[in-house]
């Protein structure tokens, strides 16, 4: 459980990747603007999470000129990073759904 | 690997990253309608510490510890090479803490602690009677051991040591050796084997029975090769056909560390043992059988032995059983203790003053450290940064004391008087230079260490501007505990230093300016008297006609022949009771003795030329004997002492010369004369081994050298297998303080080391705290403080602290010079000068140290001390 809490963020960017490679800024503006701005991302916590998840090869990253022409690093998922991704998205739904219960239960 | 070879490139990859995070942001910012440099601004606040971060995400990549170990050392070298002074002080009292500990620790480690190299040495023990006119070691009479072997119960085995003499290997390229004689059960006791060959059994170790002989390693070695087949050969050892038995291992060693090349059977003669023949006894503990109970047990066997001992000594035996080492330390016991403790003081003074510097050194940053944790320094980075500081230091100072430690094991050995146990063995201990490392380090890391977890985050900078100091009262105590230390060595070696000046002024009774003496020893079978006739006449032929003497024996050491008192009878009176009064030395003389010696004749006359052809035996008396025999002084012209039916005349009383030892008052001695004629006295020799030693005085202006060599070629001229040792009388006489001397230079140095420390601690608690007062004295400078009254407030302060230490070290001094009593000649161990001296030694130094820095205090400029502010 404490581990499936600790990865939330590992899920929400894996989740981002999901919908193609993004660099670290656009993950944070995504995952603002996906969640309405429920939820903020630290870049304290954002960038050494997304070096993790490149040291454990669940994404890759390489150097890309963007489209208003600035260079940015780009991480993408990896077959293994998809892989996490489901295992993740079960976890943290059955997570909800337990914490979901449990509060309803009164 | 490859990772930390790109580290570089990944750091500069991750601040590149978040640059472009930054310049998004910002553009982003722009966008939705900030100004242009203020989106940059709130790109930056609104991304928080980057510099942080990028560390964070450094750490998530490649070896972070080993980057900021770089990083740390790095910093830390920066900061040593700002701070010279403490640096220097810091590696200088960590070297010479390190340093001593380490090579006096490598020195006394062999004598105290390293095992005895024989199985289970610690059930061996020495075993015999003490008695105390005869020899400073137990040992046993012949038919006391006979009678102890079979009645004894405590041990498994016990065994003799018959000493150690010179024998001849008669062959060809004959050589002379050194024979040990043992008893048969003496490997067996040891727990030693042969390498080659056998140990002789009980019907070889017979008087009469057929010669046996093992070699010493090194003599096999260094004679027949290290040839095995030498086992079964007959060599010629004093002109006896003698086999060769067996080889002694390479790492055995005689219990007292003599070199010997031969081990031969001592052949008690247990039929008749009752010939007063001595023995060195040794015995095995039975396994689960403690020392006091071997004591109780043999005890009792004791008290009947007494009775059968010589009735000379009757009175003053007592038994003694005690462990091998003991026997072999003997009196460097205490000395070892006494410089072992010593040297903890020294490295205990060095571990406060470390701990002291890293509390100034750690307080003065807390600035820094603010400033650095305001920044985004974490609190272990911080914690960190000092542990690597104190790695670095002890370090230094390791690899500094490491070398220090190598000069002062070669000064020891150098300046070390002979006889100190297996000081050829010592080398430098690396467990010591560990402990004393890790001593260095632990105080370094938790004295640096302290402020680290008060750093108060960003809030510290107020703070910073006027740092209180919170440790004061630990920095205080801890000088005061230096000084306490300090003191205890001082005072330890003020009394060995009015010891030896006491020893140096014994007076020994003759006059050792321009006397050169030669020892020698005939050969085996050589006609002594006449070698000593053929001796005389050359040294009468000596050009300048110097005084000269033969002597058996001369003073003020080496032991003379002695006598039991009672049987210095006088005529007319009766004979004393036996078995009182203790022994009298003798020593058998030339007329020329007492010039050529500088011994002056109380009264009476010295012996005269003339006597020696007549028949009349004359006699010189020590004064002291004079004072025992003829209480009312009367002493001239009496008969005394009737050898072969012939009185002794009474000639002459000389004055006492110093004989045993600088501690002790003069024995009572006497004199007789060598004639130029085997007379009773001259057939009366005792003990039996005849005259083959002797001794040639000669009293010359000329050089010693030259007069050295003179004697040297003149012995040799007359028989060159003699062996000749030349000394000075000076020199001769020196050594009775050699040990001593070493004692206190040691123990001196250390105190002089700890004084130093203290020195050097005071200087900086003071320096700091001037500089940490700096403003407070502008302050009180301008309302009027004197610069005298400056120096007096900082000086008033280190007094303060420095008498605390002191009364605290005069009880300790109290306690611990009680143990050096023994080493101390007419001095007490509480000697008030000793103790008055050390102190005010201590205060002017600690004054003197604490003045340096004092009086920079004085010279502060209030204006701009506030100004600063």
């Amino acid at each position: 459980m404490a581990d499936s809490l600790q990865g939330t963020l590992d899920l929400l960017i894996l989740k981002t990747l999901q919908l193609g490679p993004n660099h670290g800024f656009g993950i944070t503006l995504h995952i603002q603007t996906a969640s309405q701005g429920l939820l903020q991302v630290e870049e304290g916590s954002l960038y050494p999470a997304l070096h993790r998840l490149e040291r454990d090869k669940l994404v890759k990253a390489e150097w890309k000129t963007t489209d208003n022409r600035r260079r940015a690093r780009v991480y993408a998922l990896t077959a293994a990073g998809r892989k996490r991704l489901g295992e993740a998205e079960e976890s943290w739904s059955a997570l909800a759904k337990g914490v979901g219960r449990l509060l309803r239960y009164v | 690997m490859k990772n930390w070879f790109r580290r570089r490139d990944r750091a500069a990859e991750i601040h590149e990253e978040i640059e472009s995070h930054l310049a998004m942001r910002a553009e982003f910012n722009r966008q939705s309608g900030t100004p242009a440099d203020a989106a940059r601004t709130t790109a930056r606040r609104q991304f928080g510490n980057a510099a942080l971060i990028e560390e964070d995400v450094r750490r998530v990549r490649g070896f972070p510890w080993l980057e900021s170990l770089g990083q740390d050392a790095g910093y830390a070298f920066r900061g040593f090479v700002r701070a010279p002074v403490f640096t220097a002080t810091a590696v200088l009292t960590t070297a010479l803490g390190i340093g001593a500990s380490t090579a006096v620790f490598s020195l006394v480690d062999r004598i105290l602690f390293r095992p005895l190299p024989y199985p289970e040495a610690d059930r061996l023990v020495s075993i015999g009677i003490i008695a105390p006119s005869v020899d400073k070691n137990e040992f046993v009479f012949a038919d006391t051991y006979v009678r102890m072997r079979t009645q004894q119960t405590p041990f498994s085995h016990i065994t003799t040591f018959g000493f150690i003499s010179d024998c001849d290997l008669s062959e060809q390229n004959a050589v002379r050796m050194q024979c040990a004689m043992v008893e048969s059960t003496f490997l067996p006791t040891f727990g030693v084997q042969p390498v080659v060959g056998r140990n002789f059994t009980h019907a070889e170790d017979q008087p009469n029975a057929a010669k046996v002989a093992l070699l010493s390693y090194p003599f096999w070695k260094s004679r027949f090769g290290g040839d095995p087949a030498v086992v079964g050969r007959s060599i010629s050892v004093d002109g006896q056909p003698t086999s060769v038995i067996g080889v002694l291992p390479h790492d055995f060693e005689m219990f007292n560390i003599t070199p010997f090349d031969l081990l031969i059977p001592e052949a008690i003669n247990e039929a008749h043992p009752g010939n007063g023949r001595l023995f060195r006894a040794f015995a095995r503990l039975r396994p689960g059988v403690s020392l006091e109970q071997a004591r109780a047990a043999m005890q009792a066997q004791f008290e009947q032995e007494r009775g059968s001992a010589p009735p000379q000594f009757r009175k003053e035996l007592h038994l003694v059983i005690r462990p091998l080492r003991d026997r072999q330390i003997g009196n460097m016991r205490i000395a070892s203790w006494a410089l072992f403790s010593a040297v903890l003081v020294v490295l205990l003074i060095a571990a406060a003053n470390v701990a002291n510097l890293m509390l100034a050194r750690s307080a003065s940053r807390r600035r820094e450290w603010a400033i650095r944790a305001a920044i985004g320094a974490g609190r272990w980075r911080l914690a960190r940064q000092v542990l690597t500081e104190s790695l670095l230091l002890a370090s230094m100072g390791a690899a500094a004391g490491w070398g220090l430690a190598w000069l002062m094991l070669r000064f020891f050995v150098a300046v070390a008087p002979s006889g100190i146990l297996r000081l050829d063995q010592a080398s430098l201990d690396g467990r010591v230079l560990l402990f004393a490392v890790a001593l260095a380090l632990v105080s370094g890391v938790l004295f640096g260490l302290a402020p680290a977890f008060d750093t108060p985050g960003a809030g510290g900078m107020a703070a910073g501007r006027t740092v209180v100091s919170t440790r004061g009262l630990l920095r205080h105590v801890l000088i005061a505990a230096q000084i306490a230390a300090s003191l205890v060595l001082l005072a330890s070696a003020g009394l060995l230093l009015r010891s030896l000046w006491n020893l140096e002024k014994v007076p020994l009774g003759m006059d050792t300016q321009q006397t050169i003496a030669a020892q020698f020893v005939t050969g085996k079978g050589a006609n002594e008297l006449a070698f000593f006739e053929r001796l005389e006449s050359r040294l009468g032929e000596l050009p300048g006609h110097p005084t000269f003497a033969l002597s058996d024996t001369i003073p003020p050491y080496g032991g003379s022949r002695s006598r039991p008192f009672f049987v210095l009878d006088v005529e007319g009176r009766p004979p004393y009771p036996e078995g009182s009064g203790g022994m009298v030395g003798w020593r058998y003389i030339t007329p020329g003795y007492f010039a050529a010696m500088g011994i002056p004749m109380v009264r009476g006359r010295a012996f005269t030329e003339e006597e020696r052809d007549a028949k009349e035996m004359p006699i010189v008396l020590s004064r002291e004997l004079a004072r025992r025999l003829f209480p009312g002084g009367d002493a001239l012209g009496r008969h005394m002492l009737n050898t072969g039916g012939i009185w002794h005349t009474v000639v002459g009383i000389a004055g006492d010369v110093i004989n045993n030892g600088l501690d002790h008052q003069p024995e009572p001695e006497y004199y007789e004369l060598r004639k130029h004629f085997a007379d009773a006295t001259y057939d009366n020799r005792a003990p039996a081994g005849g005259w083959r030693g002797g001794t040639a005085i000669v009293r010359s202006q000329l050089s010693p050298q030259a007069m050295a060599k003179t004697l040297r070629s003149l012995i040799a001229d007359l028989d060159p297998s003699v062996p000749v040792m030349v000394q000075t009388l000076a020199e001769r006489a020196g050594h009775l303080t050699v040990t001593p001397r070493f004692d206190t230079l040691l123990l001196g140095g250390f105190a002089a080391i700890g004084l130093l420390l203290a020195a050097i601690g005071i200087y900086g608690v003071i320096a700091f705290l001037v500089g940490q007062r700096t403003r407070e004295v502008g302050v009180r400078m301008a309302l009027g403080a004197t610069p005298r009254a400056i120096t007096r407030m900082f000086l008033r302060h280190a007094a303060g602290w420095t008498l605390a230490g002191i009364v605290a070290g005069l009880a300790g001094s109290l306690a611990v010079t009680r143990v050096l009593g023994s080493m101390l000649f007419n001095v007490d161990a509480h000697d008030p000068w000793s103790l008055a001296a050390a102190p005010t030694v201590l205060l002017a130094v600690a004054l003197a140290a604490a003045w340096l820095p004092a009086r920079r205090a004085a010279r502060i400029d209030p204006v701009r001390t506030l100004r600063a502010e």
